[in-house]
């Protein structure tokens, strides 16, 4: 998610605690929909009724959750910004393994570490691919800004993948 | 958001654009993930050979689809 000017530190932590919360209320909102419509008695009535109720419940509980993810990552992330005193891919990832890490912390280590493995994997494919795309962007326009960042290697073979789907 | 005219002269890509990039780019890191997460489970719970591989193909289609939305609704909210 490197394609909009991100806000300047301190007020990224808000900017994407609300974008994150928007993004998981709405998409909670599509996925809730289709699957309470599927899950309620036959009958149209019922469908809609029920479609409604799983979106009342559940997709402000997925916004809270994004949120969390959200805010807690671009908190570390300008943490990292500022004791390293650079931006790059290598801070995303650092701190979307730390969030993961952070959010089991109460399922016990072995869950810590499974879930920052997913974390770090999955802001690593992230940055990935943003990256891939600005040079991409960039390759089409030659008079185009030259990015002279390494395009971060994906952290494979993790240890110890236990319980990686104990993420919050 | 910046304003609609780039640094070079072009026109940004239209709001539409940017919801199918956003798609097209978070379909691709759901497939990698699914791929990546869909074989550790599907191991995990004791599939091998044909069977492996169709499990690891629904995961990665679910992840990312799943991603893909996601990542639309996170480009269409910010143009």
């Amino acid at each position: 998610m490197e394609e909009y000017a991100r806000e300047p530190c301190p007020w990224r932590i808000v900017d994407d605690c609300g974008g994150a919360f928007t993004m998981g209320a709405i998409g909670g909102g599509i996925f809730q929909a289709v699957k309470g419509f599927r899950n309620a008695p036959s009958g149209m009535g019922h469908r809609m009724r029920g479609s409604l109720t799983a979106i009342k419940t559940r997709a402000p509980q997925l916004g809270g959750s994004f949120a969390v993810w959200g805010g807690l990552f671009s908190m570390i992330d300008c943490g990292l910004v500022k004791v390293r005193g650079k931006e790059d891919p290598w801070n995303s990832i650092t701190s979307g393994a730390m969030t993961g890490a952070i959010l089991a912390a109460r399922n016990g280590p072995v869950a810590m570490v499974g879930s920052a493995a997913m974390g770090g994997i999955l802001l690593a494919l992230i940055e990935g691919a943003g990256i891939l795309l600005t040079r991409f962007a960039s390759s089409q326009f030659p008079t185009g800004p030259q990015f002279a960042e390494e395009p971060g290697p994906a952290p494979m073979g993790s240890p110890s993948f236990g319980d990686y789907r104990q993420y919050q | 958001m910046p304003v609609a005219v780039g640094p070079y002269g072009q026109t940004q890509p239209s709001c539409f654009d940017r919801v199918k990039m956003g798609f097209m780019m978070g379909f691709a890191v759901g497939m990698a993930a699914g791929a990546m997460f869909g074989t550790f489970s599907c191991l995990r719970i004791g599939m091998r050979g044909r069977e492996l591989m169709g499990g690891v193909g629904k995961t990665m289609m679910q992840s990312g689809g799943t991603f893909g939305t996601f990542m639309a609704i996170g480009m269409g909210i910010r143009c």
